[in-house]
């Protein structure tokens, strides 16, 4: 199990570099978020602990990349930049999406009994419909610190379109999960079924 | 709940609870450790897309060609004179480069940039640049212009290959502005989405009774050293009067959708 462990982790690290190279497609940005699919997909893998250290990796590294703090700190020094710039743009804190994966991350877990059925499928849809929530959540946090409440009809297809191109991609995220199991000859089960049959 | 999953759970409670208290200096430094770690990678496959884009622009001029020339079979002396129109065009273009690349040389000390990714980012308006502080002292802060002189950005994220340029178009950038033939002053942003063709700028703190007319040129001030003076940001294309300030709407000068090269001004900015 611990080897299997690993093995995602270095998933996830592969995963962030592939995601440089994936732009975006069409008019709204939308893109397949490779990093999120695999703490998804992987929460569905692993015991709790397992998940919980998957979204802690994966939120810390797409924070890492993702996150934009304009340089007023670096400026703060200065009384005429902090006079001429008295309202600086609010930003995310680092971390907050540690918090995200761990919701989409709770919510995997939840169709594990699903999943350990075979219906794997089926997780690959709750997938999408995890990154959409992770997104549209991620989106309403950016209103409520910044203000200016837009929700539009290019944001909705943007959210969208990048949790169905995501949700088509988990297939694959999927193969790869069960490919390394197998090296690993980790059994992808679920503990507390397996309680419950005893 | 079974002891193990209680421990995770405590231990995933203190490293969030360490991540979120992470000063902003902390941060920027794992961000360089990142960004040092992934820009080899970034930068070398941004050479590789960039020959397999110049590859396909190829074949697809090369079709280009090959039907022009068919049209030009067929509508002979027509294309002759289209041709010396080209021609005489060329010249005029390579004069104005020219003009170009001279008053940037006097303006500013600059590096020219490929950009090696747009917006890598969901919701953020960021490109990538294939220069760093290793080789070609990329800083933070540092000014970055489009081939027009239009201003794109600042540095905000300056690794050792590649760097990450927050643009204006971005919702957390701020650059203090002036309308040229008016006393109005006032900080441009961007906006949280900017899909389609062109991006929108606000030009918020203008007076409310303001008087500004559509097509109305727009500059950075140089106020709080940010950016230096006198670049060009866009034009003006509407105004709204607020209860205590008024609001324009601007349309960059820049090319955001289409920017292949950009041009970094080294040294310190606002001087």
């Amino acid at each position: 199990m611990f080897l299997y462990h690993l093995s995602l982790i270095g998933l996830l690290l592969l995963c962030c570099v592939v995601q440089q190279f994936l732009p975006p497609l069409g008019a709204y940005d939308a893109r397949i978020l490779l990093l999120p699919l695999v703490v998804a997909c992987g929460a569905v893998t692993v015991p709790t602990g397992g998940m919980l250290l998957l979204a802690f990796l994966g939120g810390f590294l797409w924070d890492a990349q993702q996150i934009i703090y304009p340089t007023r700190a670096a400026e703060a020094h200065s009384t005429i930049h902090s006079e001429i710039y008295h309202t600086p743009t609010e930003t995310m804190k680092f971390g907050y999406s540690i918090l995200l994966y761990v919701l989409m991350g709770f919510l995997m877990q939840g169709i594990q009994p699903l999943f350990k059925q075979g219906k794997w499928y089926l997780s690959g849809i709750i997938t999408g419909v995890a990154i959409f929530l992770y997104l549209f959540i991620e989106f309403l946090l950016f209103s409520f610190i910044r203000g200016g409440f837009e929700i539009n009809i290019p944001v909705m297809k943007q959210v969208s379109l990048t949790a169905l191109l995501s949700m088509l991609a988990s297939p694959l995220i999927f193969w790869a999960l069960f490919q390394l199991a197998q090296i690993c000859k980790h059994e992808i089960s679920y503990d507390s079924l397996r309680r419950r049959t005893y | 709940m079974r002891p193990l999953n209680f421990i995770a759970l405590l231990l995933f409670l203190a490293g969030t609870v360490w991540v979120f208290t992470l000063s902003e200096g902390t941060v920027r430094s794992i961000q360089k450790t990142y960004y040092s770690a992934i820009s080899p990678i970034v930068s070398k496959g941004g050479a590789f897309e960039a020959k397999a884009n110049d590859f396909v622009e190829e074949v697809e001029h090369s079709q280009d060609l090959a039907r022009q020339l068919e049209q030009a079979h067929r509508e002979g002396d027509r294309f002759k004179i289209i041709a010396s129109r080209v021609r005489e065009l060329e010249v005029e273009n390579n004069e104005l480069l020219h003009a170009l690349k001279f008053q940037k040389q006097t303006e500013f000390n600059v590096i020219a940039a490929r950009v090696v990714r747009n917006k890598p980012l969901n919701w953020g308006s960021t490109i990538e640049i294939d220069r760093g502080a290793a080789n070609d002292h990329i800083g933070l802060r540092q000014c970055v212009l489009a081939s027009n002189g239009g201003l794109v950005g600042a540095v905000n994220q300056p690794g050792d290959e590649v760097s990450s340029i927050l643009l204006i178009t971005d919702e957390a950038s701020q650059v203090s502005a002036r309308i040229e033939g008016t006393s109005e002053n006032g900080i441009l942003v961007g906006q949280r989405t900017n899909y389609g063709s062109t991006p929108r700028l606000k030009l918020l703190y203008l007076s409310k009774s303001a008087i500004l007319q559509k097509g109305m040129k727009v500059y950075s001030d140089g106020r709080g050293k940010s950016f230096p003076a006198d670049i060009p940001i866009g034009t003006i294309e509407d105004f709204i009067q607020g209860p205590n300030y008024g609001e324009a709407e601007v349309i960059p000068a820049v090319d955001f959708n289409n920017l292949k090269t950009v041009f970094v001004i080294t040294g310190p900015p606002g001087d």
